[in-house]
């Protein structure tokens, strides 16, 4: 079994600890050339695992570009507030994710008063590399692969924010239910719930890829 | 295992109960004796690695690490850009200015006031200079048509001195005429009657 609560090595949280108090050391100090080189070490050890969430939270590239520039420059100007009981990423990753909540708020209040453009005239929902040119003819296994991933990322956009949020740092990030607690500002039970929900939808969602109840499995048993 | 999950389940593991131990990594004794919830356990971790295998490459094939560096770049042009504020440059003083435009503004409007007047004057003179002339013209005519009538009177043959006062001038014959003394001019002999 797959632990996905696994903590992350002791020393890299100490190392981003170790670097947030040099930041905010510099900064007081007026040395903003120093904390800027200091506060770049934890852009390039964060920046990736922030440009996952914020994609699968947003489900947009450029969107999620711009809120982890957002995100970052917004933890340089409030270092101060850091404390160093709390791991960084998980207060870092708070920030994000209120970044993003703002941009899906803003981004529906722009969507009710003009139409999609991945959405057909003919009503028809499209996805945004079909505008792009074909690279030409793929192998078979690519193309199932592709379809593969176009049914998972169908599938996820399709969970409600919170879940898809929960389930994204849960298990793509491997955080426990007490991470994602803090993270988020939600009970820990609640986090639960929603993990298990998101789950079930998506199995649900993508029906057949691997998914099996109680009674199906019980059928399958049977038929054997 | 949990009680619900004996009593509702049939003695197996729920749905709920399986993710629940995928989750926190507590592998329940049931799974020993369970080879159904087992089955069902090693199904749902395999979904599941497949699922963050596919989320992950997706989110990664959107931001390749040239992406990552841009992004980083400009992160870190933004923070340059939030320790150093840009030089504030002294913006031209708008009073002076103003005044020049409106001196300007002054001039032209005095410049049009006094064109608009001399328009104005000049066609009013001209219109009264017009005027006057016509009226000076009909006087002369009333004058000339006045002593044409008198002269009538006067004698029959002045008829034709009359006629010829209102017939049309002719420039070239001008200095002619000029000479011609009229016939209103003359005085009439008076012939006595008592011979």
């Amino acid at each position: 079994m797959t632990g996905a609560n696994t903590p992350p090595p002791v020393s890299s949280k100490e190392a981003d600890a170790r670097v947030a108090v040099d930041v905010k050391a510099f900064q007081a100090a007026g040395q903003t050339d120093l904390a800027r080189d200091r506060f770049a070490e934890l852009v390039t050890r964060h920046q990736r695992r922030a440009a996952r969430i914020a994609y699968h939270y947003l489900r947009d590239a450029a969107d999620a570009d711009e809120a982890v520039q957002d995100a970052f420059i917004k933890a340089y100007l409030h270092i101060g507030t850091f404390r160093e009981e709390l791991p960084f990423e998980v207060w870092f990753t708070r920030i994000l994710i209120n970044g993003c909540l703002d941009r899906l708020k803003a981004r529906r209040r722009r969507e009710r008063w003009m139409v999609s453009p991945s959405i057909d005239p003919s009503g028809t929902e499209r996805d945004p590399a079909d505008y792009l040119p074909s690279r030409g003819p793929s192998p078979e296994e690519q193309v199932l692969s592709a379809e593969r991933r176009h049914q998972l990322s169908a599938a996820l956009s399709k969970l409600p924010e919170r879940q898809r949020l929960i389930f994204m740092l849960s298990h793509f990030e491997g955080r426990s239910s007490r991470e994602v607690s803090v993270m988020t500002g939600l009970n820990e039970s609640t986090v639960r719930v929603h993990l298990f929900r998101a789950i079930r939808r998506l199995r649900s969602l993508l029906a057949g890829g691997g998914a099996k109840s109680v009674n199906e499995g019980r059928s399958s048993r049977a038929a054997r | 295992m949990r009680l619900v999950d004996t009593l509702f389940r049939s003695g197996h593991l729920s749905d709920q109960g399986l993710v629940e131990a995928w989750q926190t990594g507590n592998r329940p004794a049931h799974l020993d004796q369970c080879e159904l919830c087992l089955d069902r356990t090693v199904e749902l971790t395999r979904w599941l690695d497949e699922v963050r295998h596919i989320a992950v490459a997706e989110a990664d094939a959107a931001f390749p690490p040239e992406r990552l560096a841009a992004q980083q770049a400009q992160i870190l042009r933004r923070l340059e850009q939030l320790d150093r504020p840009a030089r504030l440059i002294a913006f031209p003083n708008a009073r002076p200015a103003q005044h020049d435009v409106a001196a300007g503004t002054h001039w032209h409007r005095w410049v049009v006031a006094a064109a608009a007047a001399g328009l104005i004057v000049g066609v009013l003179t001209d219109h009264v200079t017009m005027r006057l002339a016509d009226h000076a013209q009909q006087a002369a005519a009333l004058r000339r048509q006045a002593a044409a009538t008198d002269a009538s009177r006067a004698s029959d043959d002045d008829l034709f001195s009359v006629d010829f006062a209102a017939r049309p001038r002719f420039e070239a014959l001008g200095p002619i005429d000029d000479m011609t003394p009229r016939a209103s001019q003359v005085e009439p002999i008076k012939v006595s009657s008592n011979r």
